[in-house]
């Protein structure tokens, strides 16, 4: 990025970018924030990465008429669809489809717990309190119907 | 001694001359390497074993799917082509599998089934099918059924041999209650390879799931928590982590004579050997036998038949994530701990040859963002990963179709890291593949929709776990690289010890069968040492 400026408005296109392709309502605004941030810093380790970044984050303000921060999160969908074939948002795509979604933030937001062996595991945690099932057989089936492995076109 | 990943292992073994040509030298340590070196070294057989990856013990793998995936999964370089999605989505990633001591067995999720009968004489069950490369297996259904007995009781699979079931868990209940809404009849949750109670030394589940991270707590069976170590307390077994091996040798008289590998520092090593096995998985085994090429075996070695590295197999999968109204918690307990069999069978009928199993999967937020739909994006997406908590997920698995054209080549025109040439996988689905994935999908719909789905999702396969068939068995040279029990054709004191040697795929999760065949190629290879004709 060309200056400090500059560094921290396309972060904010970013951040607003990431929340837009990747909308959740229970997810706060800190795993969006750390996902751009690790993003940028990825970005710096190849020329080309920083260079379709830069050109790509300025393309969306233009794209939202200057201003790609303060779009909904519906209006920056459409903008990012006219897009999603760049090797620009390729990149972001495959980086937050990883980054985002490894951030324990996230993990809490969606419902899952991240690990579980230093808690002892789920046996007396919840590993069956599923109850709006009924208890099902765990045993191989030894009823009367047997196991028919092979159906030949004589119905044998 | 270069740094390398992994503990280092405190492991105590014993230490082969490099020219101790009295050696067999086995290459891998998973499933069937490992079952191998166990087997070879109880019998007295001094063995030395060369594992490209590193020694982890159970405490060093962690509760973190991309942690995990970057300490254990094999991520050398490797390309892709063909009409499947892989080179689309994962193109440097066709297979899922593990580098490190222990293989994949310290990645698998447990699932036992055996093959049923028929499944060893697809030729014959199935009849000629365009385009599919069929042939029966060597090997016959009663000639394994000990083997199988064996396997499952170093395994320790549950429901089998009087061994216990393990208990449902959340992902179970709703797989086996969709499964009797749908009038099916074999459900169960298992056979499974980890332990429902403490056995042979090791502890029951404390349902902690990450079984595909290794399971820190050791109720899972793996060579590296069982074979391994039980190896090495025989003293005959000198165990070389961190050793990729670059090519086998041989003499005037086409024996294998050594194996060429790297060690830890990059050094290039030769150690000497009267017997080689290889059990490298189905990309690397073929890859190191097409380097291995020389003028007496141009085409690589063990290759007359021109079938090396053809006819790769890597089960026909996809799974389907369902959405509830309500809580269903899938990654908490066992992962794989719930399999139906009723589509196993062979029925025609339903638009294709061969079965597939249900079996319950799960992956954590970090995995499922990943792999439920590569390259979705957008609230279509974010829906899917919204309900996480309320999914209830299946593994659809199945036999696919052996086809000369599916295969692994060497890439020349891309080096791994120590220059070697990578290995390609070139894939194409066969047309009974799809119709197979499609009703398995279609079903696995209903399922989760008898009992309540709101929606449900249908993932494409992922990288494979389940790599078969590039060196395949045969009765007739021609046909295959190995015969019976795995020896090359064309070298005498080569064998092949790992998945590559299925001749078909079967619908069962191969691990049970390459264990089984490890056993009865081992105790070939002991009876053959003692008869002098080895």
């Amino acid at each position: 990025m060309s200056s400090t400026q500059d560094t921290e408005r396309a972060r904010q296109v970013l951040i607003r970018a990431l929340q837009a392709a990747y909308p959740h309502a229970n997810v706060p605004r800190g795993p969006y924030e750390r996902t751009a941030d690790k993003l940028i810093a990825d970005a710096a380790g190849s020329a080309y990465n920083q260079a379709i970044l830069q050109q790509g984050l300025s393309d969306l303000d233009a794209l939202a008429d200057g201003d790609f921060v303060g779009v909904s999160n519906a209006e920056g969908y459409k903008i990012l669809k006219r897009i999603e074939a760049t090797p620009f948002f390729g990149y972001v795509r495959r980086f937050t489809t990883v980054a985002l979604y490894d951030d324990p933030e996230t993990w809490a937001a969606l419902g899952y717990e991240g690990s579980s062996f230093d808690k002892g595991g789920y046996l007396g945690r919840g590993f069956n309190d599923l109850d709006w099932l009924p208890e099902p057989r765990i045993t191989e089936y030894d009823g009367p119907v047997k196991f028919v492995p092979i159906k030949t076109s004589t119905g044998a | 001694m270069a740094t390398t990943k992994g503990s280092g292992g405190a492991h105590a073994g014993a230490q082969f001359d490099q020219n101790d040509d009295s050696v067999v030298v086995v290459i891998g340590s998973g499933a069937g390497g490992g079952t191998m070196v166990h087997d070879l070294t109880k019998a007295g057989v001094n063995v030395v074993c060369l594992e490209a990856g590193a020694f982890f013990s159970i405490d060093d793998w962690v509760n973190n799917e991309w942690e995990a995936f970057g300490q254990m999964a094999w991520l050398d370089m490797r390309t892709t082509s063909g009409s499947w999605r892989m080179p689309r989505d994962f193109p440097n990633l066709p297979a899922w599998i593990v580098k490190a001591v222990g293989g994949t067995t310290t990645h698998w999720s447990g699932a036992t089934p055996r093959f049923h009968d028929h499944e060893w004489k697809a030729r014959t069950y199935y009849g000629r099918i365009d385009g599919a490369n069929l042939l029966d297996w060597p090997v016959t259904a009663d000639e394994m059924r000990s083997y199988y007995s064996t396997a499952e009781d170093r395994i320790g699979s549950t429901h089998t041999n009087g061994r216990a079931p393990l208990p449902a868990n959340n992902n179970y209940f709703v797989l086996a209650n969709g499964a009797e809404k749908l009038g099916y009849l074999y459900y169960a949750t298992g056979p499974y390879g980890t332990n429902a109670e403490p056995y042979d030394g090791r502890p029951a589940s404390i349902q902690d799931g990450f079984n595909f991270q290794g399971d820190k707590n050791g109720s899972k069976w793996s060579t590296l928590v069982s074979e391994i170590p039980k190896a090495l307390a025989t003293g005959k077994l000198d165990l070389r982590p961190n050793s990729h091996v670059v090519q086998i040798t041989h003499d005037a008289s086409g024996r294998a004579d050594s194996v060429l590998y790297l060690d830890a520092d990059g050094t290039l090593q030769r150690q000497k050997a009267r017997v080689v096995c290889v059990a490298g998985n189905s990309i690397e085994t073929p890859r190191l036998l097409l380097m291995s090429a020389s003028p007496q075996f141009p085409d690589g070695l063990a290759n007359s038949s021109g079938q090396l590295g053809r006819n790769y197999m890597r089960h026909t999968t996809g799974s389907v994530y369902a959405q509830f109204d309500r809580p269903v918690h899938m990654y908490r307990g066992e992962t794989m701990a719930g399999l139906i069999a009723d589509e196993s069978r062979h029925d025609p009928d339903r638009g294709f040859a061969g079965g597939f199993y249900m079996e319950t999967l799960s992956l954590g937020v970090p995995f499922l963002a990943s792999f439920v739909e590569p390259g979705l994006w957008g609230p279509e997406f974010t829906s899917i990963m919204d309900s996480y908590a309320n999914t209830a997920g299946m593994w659809i698995v199945g036999e696919d179709m052996p086809q000369e054209t599916n295969r692994v080549t060497l890439n020349h025109a891309v080096k791994d890291q120590h220059g070697l040439p990578v290995p390609n996988v070139h894939f194409d689905d066969h047309p009974n593949d799809v119709a197979m994935r499609n009703y398995g999908y279609q079903q696995g719909q209903l399922l989760y929709e008898s009992v309540g789905a709101l929606s449900s999702h249908r993932t494409p396969p992922y990288p494979a776990t389940h790599n078969l068939g590039t060196a395949r068995m045969s009765e007739r040279p021609e046909d295959g690289v190995t015969n019976a029990y795995g020896r090359a054709h064309d070298v005498p004191n080569l064998f092949v010890s790992d998945g590559s040697v299925f001749t078909t795929g079967a619908a069962a999760n191969p691990t049970l069968t390459i264990v089984a065949l490890a056993i009865r190629q081992a105790e070939h290879i002991v009876q053959s040492l003692k008869a002098q004709e080895l």
